[in-house]
């Protein structure tokens, strides 16, 4: 009685309406479902590859910026992935504003936005230390992990009722070039090549960043031993100010990506990312920038071999990867890559 | 009197009883009247007033007296708050929305108070206090379409199951801290979300309907009426809610009072001391974890069959995110004010319609205002008593 | 002391003025409610449905004969059954509100039946295509002027087989209305028995990445890829399949009709099918006295493919109480003996379930950004074709 392919028809334990699934009688017989026969082409099994390097690329930039906040601050700013959903909307505000002054040039849009929304938010995450994280330093942890929360919901709901129509999803412009592969059944396409490439340039440069100039030497000390840092002398509060702004534009650059790959953004993408980002970011052990990009792309993983597993609802994906990441937690409680907690007692 | 006298037992409780009724008599008639307003401008300056009425009775002291008198009289003003519960009924016995917001903080109170021993007494972090709600839900709308249990059976059930879906979390809850502590009930909560979703077996998205509660054979969904007048059938639920928040809330009295809210609070407030003091952390974190959900779970079992519908958009995190921000708002740790947060939170943007939009835009600004100003919120928790009629 | 002569007078004159307005305003207000989806991906039908309700109440309050005078509550059920569930109690309790007309979301509209029952409040169904709104229960509260699925999905079914094409591949949203298109969709493919289904996929409705089950639907290569659910998500499937180079046929319902895909698409939208019971809104009975009065109220929205339906329901609504009076259960009963009405849709009859029939069937296809009606396209006479087309 259930229509072939989907499994869930065959649940009799159903409780409302019995009715939408008595009457459907098995269409003729030759059904074809490659998967059943348990062989993946190499063209399949690529392209999940391919797919899994773009989520774990945009889930790794989310979680750079969780731990380098956490790293300096001790904080968890969970507002981060609702940053991302601002940086996105705002790639969009001035791909509206070019168009409307006439701008035609794919390349120089898209320079453009990538520059409006990484410099906005890294004013955007200044401001946020500046005013919301600085002054609960010494509150409980709970607290800044409360306001961080709750200040994502605002930035959320800015976005959702202040922007024009903004409850809807909107379509972001393909600004990159559309050509493609085909190498055999698999699709390459030149836009996620250059993505990732992108991706994987940033990341680099933000290692290059913290490990070989003297901003980065600045950053890593305050992130070790903040009193002796300080006696150091250096400039603390324009070490986070720094700090925040450098993560804020990962996670604009991250919406950017993102809006590219899906050619569409919605007010909601944020929480979603953020929350993966963070357990991204746990898993690979808070404080550590290779535990962040560990974890991304582990949990991208983690999605990728749940949705091959699990092909006809690819929703339990997230279902099994989250169960994943309570696990991992209750087996190594502070991440993959431990991190060196002292704590004064 | 000396201190000796009332260690002795033999005291008077100090504080007069008059602040503290004259405060509930004034907040029962305001309640009223901000129920029965319609008019948008009504209800706008009703709500300035009010918040002109608490500011003019902080600035004159009424509030530490009306404070003072509920810590030592709390029996006694706790009877008339119930007398209060029961006047705002009978002044709505008709009007079927007004009755069905009123049950709706009553339980929502009980699953905060539930959320109040993890959180504020036991500081166990949890933001999955929505998806353990809707454990109960789900149970009582699987339980009633398909089985014949007595529906107070399903209720417990509904806490029991939450209790021990709950119990699956425990290794991870007890094994992490601070931050990781939060990132495993916050992937619970979106996991159970998209679990409800994606599983036709418990509906789907499109939810389920919960079949309403029958006691002894009276069905709770059939208009009543006495002699000439009407009841709406809502008026069943609320009977039953507020027993329900009397019991959670007097166990969470004693608990708090007991030796077991002792080492709770002693747990909270510094782990390393407390477990040199030999007190069994893990035993306590798991006794307030679960029976936390378990209150919740009851409550949602509850409220289910108020709604007669569950579906998983009901129990996202955003919704964990609101029961946080009541405790937040009302003071971690205390009861009345939990019912006082509990009431701005569900009422006010109800009636405001222009701000129904807004309104989590709203909450999350004030709950920063109140992170930022007040992080003790609106009524903290006053300090522990140690002996009878002691004042600090 | 103030003159109290001239105080006197003022007043007296004020009083008989006052008198004189009040008579001409002595029109008792009834209330009418509306729900829609007024947020949320599919906002642009509520909206419009909202507008068309608005205009049948506004042109009702104009008429001098009209014995009341309406207001309009109108409450958003974001296309969500929980929301539903909560704003259909708020509006059935409150005992001012009279009649309603309903839901464009086939989810929200079935989630909400019951309640509507429960509290015995009578609701005209003006956007929600699924068959089991009015037919899973004899409930005397709920009606519907629009038509069901069932013969949308009986016309598609027959283009897909008569056009040649052999290998159907179906994704289908995981809510009540999703299952419905598929469960009907397939039986009237079965019946024709031309063409097969190679794959059936179920998909939340907020999903973003389809991409799992496009790859597995690239190694089924169907011809065709039959979509029942939503605009929101039916763009994302669109562009990712492009983005996968899957080249099939995109087949959609009502749920596509809208002026959001297109948008959302761009040039991508071309040659994509759809199916929509009732005439296209100009081609209706009433519709160019509805286009003329809807434009001239200057709506932000336009009316989208429900708009009609909405007015209609509104309109009929309407009707009963001036007939009946301001009274629920006389309503209900009035409503009961609906037997071609005239409306701006053509005739309407509610069966013994509160069911009008909607004969036509329009079968739209997207042609240069916009929806064409595929007898008078260009696919039709063969000039363009689409994607495998014979």
């Amino acid at each position: 009685m259930a229509s072939p392919g989907s499994r869930w028809n065959r649940h009799s334990g159903r409780i409302t309406s019995p009715r939408l699934r008595g009457d459907v009688k098995n269409p003729p017989s030759e059904i074809h479902r490659s998967s059943q026969d348990d062989i993946m082409d190499v063209g399949l099994f690529t392209q999940y590859v391919m797919n899994g390097l773009m989520l774990g690329m945009m889930y790794a930039l989310v979680a750079v910026g969780f731990t380098l906040f956490f790293g300096v601050l001790d904080v968890i700013k969970f507002s981060h992935g609702d940053v991302l959903t601002v940086g996105a909307f705002a790639a969009l505000a001035s791909f509206a504003g070019l168009n409307a002054l006439g701008v035609k040039s794919q390349l120089v849009d898209l320079v453009v936005m990538l520059a409006i929304a990484t410099l906005a938010m890294a004013v955007l995450g200044m401001l946020i230390a500046r005013y919301l994280v600085m002054p609960l330093r010494s509150a409980p942890a709970l607290n800044t992990l409360l306001i961080t929360l709750m200040l994502g919901t605002v930035l959320r709901e800015s976005v959702r009722l202040f922007y024009p129509q903004g409850a809807n999803p909107k379509p972001f412009p393909a600004l990159l070039p559309r050509g493609s592969v085909d190498l055999g059944s698999f699709n390459l396409r030149l836009d996620n090549v250059l993505m990732l490439a992108a991706g994987i340039a940033v990341i680099v440069s933000v290692q290059f960043l913290l490990n070989r100039t003297k901003l980065g030497l600045a950053i890593r000390a305050v992130a070790q031993d903040q009193d002796t840092a300080r006696t150091m002398g250096v400039n603390f509060t324009a070490i986070v100010l720094v700090t925040f702004a450098i993560g804020s534009s990962l996670a604009a650059f991250a919406g950017v990506m993102n809006g590219l790959y899906y050619n569409e953004i919605n007010f909601g993408m944020g929480l979603y990312l953020g929350v993966i980002g963070f357990s991204a970011a746990i898993i690979g052990g808070l404080g550590s920038i290779y535990g962040a990009i560990l974890g991304g792309f582990l949990f991208a993983g983690l999605q990728t071999v749940g949705t091959v597993l699990l092909p006809f609802a690819s929703a339990y994906k997230d279902v099994f990867a989250f169960a994943v990441v309570i696990a991992i937690m209750a087996w190594r409680p502070t991440g993959l890559i431990r991190e060196k907690i002292s704590e004064r007692v | 009197m000396s201190g000796f006298e009332a260690m002795a037992g033999r005291e008077k409780p100090h504080a007069a009883l008059w602040p503290g009724l004259i405060v509930l008599a004034a907040a029962t008639l305001y309640l009223i009247a901000l129920l029965a307003a319609e008019n948008q401008r009504l209800i706008i300056s009703l709500l300035a007033a009010g918040i002109a009425a608490v500011i003019a009775a902080a600035w004159f002291r009424l509030l530490d007296r009306a404070g003072r008198s509920f810590e030592d009289r709390e029996d006694v003003l706790g009877g008339f708050a119930i007398l209060a519960a029961l006047a705002v009924a009978v002044v709505f016995h008709e009007d079927h929305f007004v009755l069905l917001l009123i049950t709706t903080v009553l339980l929502t109170t009980v699953a905060t108070l539930g959320l109040n021993i993890q959180f504020g007494y036991a500081g166990v972090l949890n933001f999955a206090g929505a998806s353990f709600f809707g454990i109960g839900a789900y149970t009582s709308a699987v339980l009633n379409a398909h089985s014949a249990l007595p529906h107070l059976a399903v209720l417990l059930i509904g806490g029991l199951l939450a209790a021990l879906i709950g119990s699956l979390l425990l290794l991870p809850v007890l094994r992490t801290r601070g931050h990781y502590a939060a990132v495993v009930t916050i992937a619970f909560a979106l996991l159970f979300k998209t679990f409800l979703e994606v599983n036709d077996v418990l509906g789907g998205p499109q939810g389920l309907q919960v079949p309403g509660m029958k006691i002894l054979g009276w069905a709770f969904n059939d208009n009543m009426s006495i002699g000439r007048i009407s009841l709406s059938f809502y008026i069943n639920y609320f009977m039953v809610s507020l027993l329900l928040l009397i019991g959670a809330f007097i166990l969470v009295r004693r608990l708090e009072r007991s030796w077991i809210g002792l080492n709770l609070d002693a747990l909270r407030l510094d782990e390393t001391a407390a477990g040199c003091f030999g007190l069994d952390i893990v035993r306590w974190k798991i006794t307030a974890f679960l029976i936390g959900n378990f209150l919740i779970g009851i409550a949602g079992a509850l409220f289910g069959m108020v709604g007669s519908f569950v579906a998983p958009n009901n129990y996202t995190f955003a919704d964990s995110l609101i029961l946080v921000s009541i405790l937040l708002l009302g003071g971690i740790g205390n009861p009345w004010g939990l019912i006082v947060a509990t009431l701005i939170v569900v009422i006010v943007p109800e009636k405001l319609q222009t701000i129904q939009e807004y309104r989590f835009l709203l909450y999350a600004l004030l709950v920063i205002g109140v992170l930022l100003f007040r992080p003790q919120g609106l009524l903290p928790r006053p300090v522990r008593r140690y002996f009878p009629g002691w004042r600090p | 002391m103030i003159r109290p002569g001239k105080l006197s007078a003022a007043g007296l004159m004020a009083a008989v003025l006052a008198m004189a307005v009040g008579a001409a305003h002595a029109k008792d207000k009834v209330k009418v409610g509306f729900i829609g989806p007024l947020t949320g991906g599919v906002s642009v039908n509520g909206i419009g449905g909202r507008n068309s309700a608005d205009l049948a109440v506004k042109l009702r309050n104009a008429d001098a004969k009209a014995k009341y005078e309406y207001e309009l509550v109108v409450l958003d059920d974001e296309c969500k059954p929980n929301v539903a569930v909560q704003v259909a109690t708020k509006m059935a309790a409150d005992k001012d509100i009279i009649a309603g007309a309903t839901h464009y979301c086939s989810s929200t509209a079935i989630a909400t039946v019951d309640t509507y029952h429960k509290f015995g409040f009578p609701v005209i169904v003006w956007g929600a295509v699924l068959p089991d709104i009015t037919y899973r229960n004899k409930y005397a509260e709920i009606h519907r002027v629009n038509g069901t699925m069932i013969n949308q999905n009986d016309a598609n079914a027959e283009l897909i087989s008569s056009l040649g094409y052999k290998t159907v591949a179906v994704i289908h949203d995981t809510t009540d209305y999703g299952k419905g298109h598929n469960e009907y969709f397939s039986k009237a493919l079965a019946k024709i028995g031309k063409a097969k289904i190679v794959g059936t996929f179920g998909v939340t409705a907020e999903q973003q990445d389809f991409t799992a089950e496009l790859t597995q639907i690239k190694s089924l290569n169907p011809e065709v890829i039959y979509f029942g659910g939503l605009t929101p998500i039916g763009v994302r499937i669109r562009s990712q399949m492009d983005k996968l180079g899957i080249k099939a046929v995109f087949d959609g319902t009502s749920g596509i009709v809208s002026d959001a895909f297109v948008q959302g698409l761009g040039p991508l939208a071309e040659g994509t099918l759809a199916f929509r019971e009732g005439a296209p809104t100009e081609k209706l009975p009433g519709g160019k006295f509805f286009m003329e009065k809807y434009n001239a109220q200057k709506y932000d929205n336009p009316p989208e493919a429900y708009g009609a339906f909405a007015y209609a329901a509104m309109d009929m609504i309407l009707d009963t109480i001036e007939k009946t009076g301001p009274d629920r259960k006389k309503v209900i009963e009035e409503l009961g003996n609906v037997k071609d009405r005239d409306s701006i849709v053509g005739k309407i009859t509610f069966d013994d379930h509160g069911q009008n029939t909607v004969p036509v069937i329009t079968k739209y296809v997207i042609q240069d950004g916009k929806f064409v009606e595929w007898d008078e396209s260009e696919y039709a006479t063969g000039k363009r074709k689409l994607p495998g087309q014979k």
